[in-house]
């Protein structure tokens, strides 16, 4: 999931780094208003434990590697999407400095995706979704899975906008990346809102206090700025779907970019091979396309079938002590 | 597992000695010329690695501890760089990928030698002097302590899962049980983290940080 360094180019490195920049110094200034409250110790120790929590191995079937947690959506629905933007940076911080994982230029693009979009904008699914399906069980458990799903989603959508605008048009088909990418993340989706879905089951089952006052609950603006990042959240992911269909937005995106002279702003480190024209292989563009379809609504799907058994699972609340 | 990431940062050596913030200088500088010079000039490349080895001879950090972070991290790196020529083309992917390979290497390396040479309070001091917020290194101080704790509590927690599931248990079953270790750890880990904070109520905290320097 980490972007590495070699990915992007130093332009887009610099804008996603003061985006992020500017989202972590805001949640910052938020968390440091309540500082004198428990939220200090409470971010620190959620930062450790997310970082000790992503070495439980989730084994896939049918391949032999296993998934991990990314954790954004939980963070901010015990801290808030304040403390969660901020207990996730320092993930990223530590996983850079003490574990080389992503680049270092790409950090900003890195805390972008997870922290920013998976905290405040997950956090802003997250409550926005609560309106509709109440705050019970089953309500809170599906808007955990929706928001999870959509955040990987809209994350791997900036990903793609930002690989194009990294390099020049010739070299990538933009379709056939944001396809493949689409449809990877739908499954990684899956992965992270059946990992999220199952481990709030299990903390709302002992400890439903945790959830009843977000640490950083931050009033209007909160709420404001809940609609506009659900809006954007789901528009990104909405595009992830259209894109592979509506065949004009490679073109509009070509267009804007000449329009804007991005293009020559644009120009990487392999530039020497920019006329060279990559090998078509075969029928790849409908063949991710579908995929791409496919695993959308294969997601859903089991999204609504797990939230169904987790349900379930609920009336065994004996079982949970086993471990 | 407790000493893993930074476990040379408090032994002695030439490297130790030298001034902390001009090791945090020398090491970006080599990351960002390892990142934003073109593949095309490789033996740069190569220079900075065995800039970096040698780095590695004079702190006396073992050749077999670094070689065993780098074979963690070199299997996941090709996956992700090999996709790159098979989903764009040969030519202008091969080109990705080397790129790919030696920017994140050299910036493994080049991070690894960094955490093994001084002791991570002293980076977190230094940090602090260039133009990082002090709640963000106090968080970083906090979680850096706790990390580690937590990580026993989970090894613990992991025998005893692997006592009690017998032969080959199902998928689902596995993924239920992940969920609820992870559960549990955080369960364990907000009780510990209202404890630590009446400990640090009854210690005078109000919301300053202060440090011993």
């Amino acid at each position: 999931m980490h972007i590495q360094d070699g990915l992007l180019s130093t332009e887009v490195c610099v804008a996603t780094g003061a985006l992020s920049l500017a989202a972590v110094g805001y949640s910052l200034h938020k968390l440091k208003a309540s500082i004198a409250d428990r939220i200090f110790p409470l971010t620190g120790m959620m930062a450790a434990l997310i970082f000790a929590g992503q070495m439980v191995n989730f084994p896939l079937p049918f391949v032999p590697v296993s998934g991990h947690l990314v954790g954004g959506v939980m963070a901010a629905v015990l801290l808030g999407p304040w403390g969660g933007c901020v207990a996730l940076t320092l993930v990223l911080l530590v996983q850079r400095f003490l574990f080389a994982d992503g680049g270092l230029l790409t950090l900003g693009a890195n805390v972008l995706h997870m922290a920013v979009i998976g905290s405040i904008g997950g956090y802003a699914v997250y409550s926005w979704t609560l309106r509709f399906v109440g705050s019970g069980t089953r309500g809170r458990l599906a808007a955990v899975g929706i928001a999870s799903w959509l955040t990987v989603m809209a994350s791997a959508a900036l990903f793609c906008l930002e690989f194009r605008l990294s390099h020049s048009v010739q070299q990538f088909e933009f379709g056939r990346i944001f396809a493949l990418m689409v449809s990877f993340h739908a499954l990684i989706g899956i992965g992270e809102a059946l990992i999220s879905v199952a481990v709030i089951n299990f903390i709302w089952q002992q400890r439903p206090d945790l959830f009843e006052r977000p640490t950083t609950a931050a009033g209007p603006v909160a709420r404001l700025g809940g609609a506009l990042t659900a809006g954007l959240v789901v528009a990104l992911a909405v595009g992830a779907f259209a894109a592979p269909f509506a065949s004009s937005l490679p073109d509009g995106l070509e267009a804007v970019a000449e329009r804007t002279g991005f293009d020559d702003a644009a120009i990487s480190a392999w530039s020497a091979f920019d006329d060279y024209d990559a090998i078509p292989l075969g029928d790849w563009d409908g063949l991710s396309v579908s995929l791409a379809g496919v695993g959308g609504t294969l997601s859903v799907f089991l999204i609504a079938v797990i939230a169904g058994r987790a349900l379930r699972q609920r009336s065994s609340p004996a079982e949970a002590h086993r471990e | 597992m407790s000493d893993y990431l930074d476990r040379y940062g408090r032994s002695k050596s030439i490297c130790h000695r030298l001034p902390a913030q001009l090791k945090l200088w020398l090491t970006l500088v080599v990351v960002f010329v390892a990142v934003l010079v073109p593949i095309q000039y490789w033996p740069l490349h190569g220079m900075l690695v065995c800039t970096i080895f040698i780095g590695f001879s004079l702190a006396r950090i073992p050749l077999a501890y670094v070689l065993r972070r780098l074979a963690i991290f070199l299997p996941m790196m090709l996956v992700l760089s090999v996709s790159m020529p098979l989903s764009q083309g040969f030519a202008t992917g091969w080109e990705i990928m080397f790129s790919i390979l030696a920017g994140s290497s050299i910036s493994l390396l080049a991070g690894l030698w960094l955490v093994n040479v001084m002791p991570f309070q002293q980076l977190l001091a230094t940090l602090r002097r260039l133009w990082i917020p002090d709640v963000l290194i106090a968080l970083l101080a906090f979680m850096y302590r706790y990390i580690f704790v937590l990580w026993d509590e989970l090894d613990k927690m992991r025998v005893a899962r692997r006592a009690r599931t017998y032969g080959k248990a199902g998928l689902w079953f596995r993924w239920k049980v992940s969920a609820q270790l992870i559960g549990m750890l955080l369960i364990r880990a907000m009780s510990r983290a209202e404890r630590v904070h009446g400990a640090m109520c009854a210690r005078g905290w109000d919301g300053r940080i202060r440090t011993l320097e």
